[in-house]
């Protein structure tokens, strides 16, 4: 993959900021997903447990650290080997807990289908799906920089 | 076994200590979700398995369309490293101890 910079419409994503921030925050001290560690003993467990934390607090940091002050400077993303998998697996750590915060209710075949009534849902709700709309689109062009047959 | 080209693979220590893993072999399972893209989940099994194209997509549809794809079989230690490293790539992945034959 080469570097990629990615120019976004800044009226549309920011304010989509506050509610991914407010996931990430969330997670910092919990996982994503429920790890079902094989069965050992509790300190493995927890050792397991914590390592899962460790890398998901780096790839989100990563993740944040792509909307500072140079990206509402330019609206520019910057996307490159060095930073593309942390970001592709922060986006997906955000989007399992926009779901389970925001948007469970929806129903996943709505939300695959991305056929949500956007009018219809509370504002706060209505920005949880913006933004796993907005990681998703972010997920699949890194992906296919990443590697260009998958979505063939 | 599903066959696979990865670096990781554990290789057998002795021609005893292999049958006795055959005879102990672990699954890694990757159970559906709801979340993550399909686009996304092909890449990960590619780039954690090193499985090519086709495999990886038939993982993935077999995860999506029936629940469950057991992506990869073997001794425990490299089975519980791949639940981890799955586990990194927030995908639902659990060990499940395989049929026991006697060795």
């Amino acid at each position: 993959m080469k570097r990629v910079e990615v120019k976004l419409n800044l009226e549309a994503v920011a304010p989509l900021l506050d509610v991914i921030r407010e996931a990430a925050d969330d997670l910092r001290p919990e996982l994503a997903t429920s790890a079902r560690v094989p069965d050992h003993e509790e300190e493995f467990s927890a050792g397991w447990k914590e390592e899962l934390l460790q890398g998901q607090n780096t790839d989100l940091g990563v993740l944040l650290g792509l909307f500072g002050h140079e990206f509402f400077a330019t609206g520019v993303l910057p996307l490159d080997p060095t930073n593309a998998e942390a970001i592709l697996r922060a986006c997906a750590a955000v989007r399992l807990r926009l779901r389970a915060k925001h948007l469970e209710g929806l129903g996943d075949e709505a939300l695959e289908s991305s056929a949500v009534p956007l009018e219809a849902l509370p504002e706060r709700q209505r920005k949880a799906f913006a933004a796993y709309v907005f990681l998703a689109t972010l997920q699949e062009l890194i992906v296919q920089h990443l590697d260009p047959t998958v979505l063939e | 076994m599903i066959p696979l080209a990865t670096k990781t693979r554990t290789q057998p220590e002795s021609s005893t200590a292999a049958q006795t893993r055959l005879a102990d072999a672990w699954h890694v399972v990757v159970l559906n979700d709801p979340v993550n893209l399909m686009s996304y989940v092909v890449m990960v099994f590619k780039k954690v398995f090193g499985f090519d194209e086709m495999t990886a997509r038939k993982h993935m549809l077999e995860v999506h369309e029936e629940g469950r794809s057991v992506v990869w079989s073997g001794v425990r230690e490299q089975a519980e490293a791949y639940v981890f490293t799955l586990q990194q790539w927030h995908l639902t992945a659990v060990l499940e101890a395989g049929e026991r034959k006697q060795a």
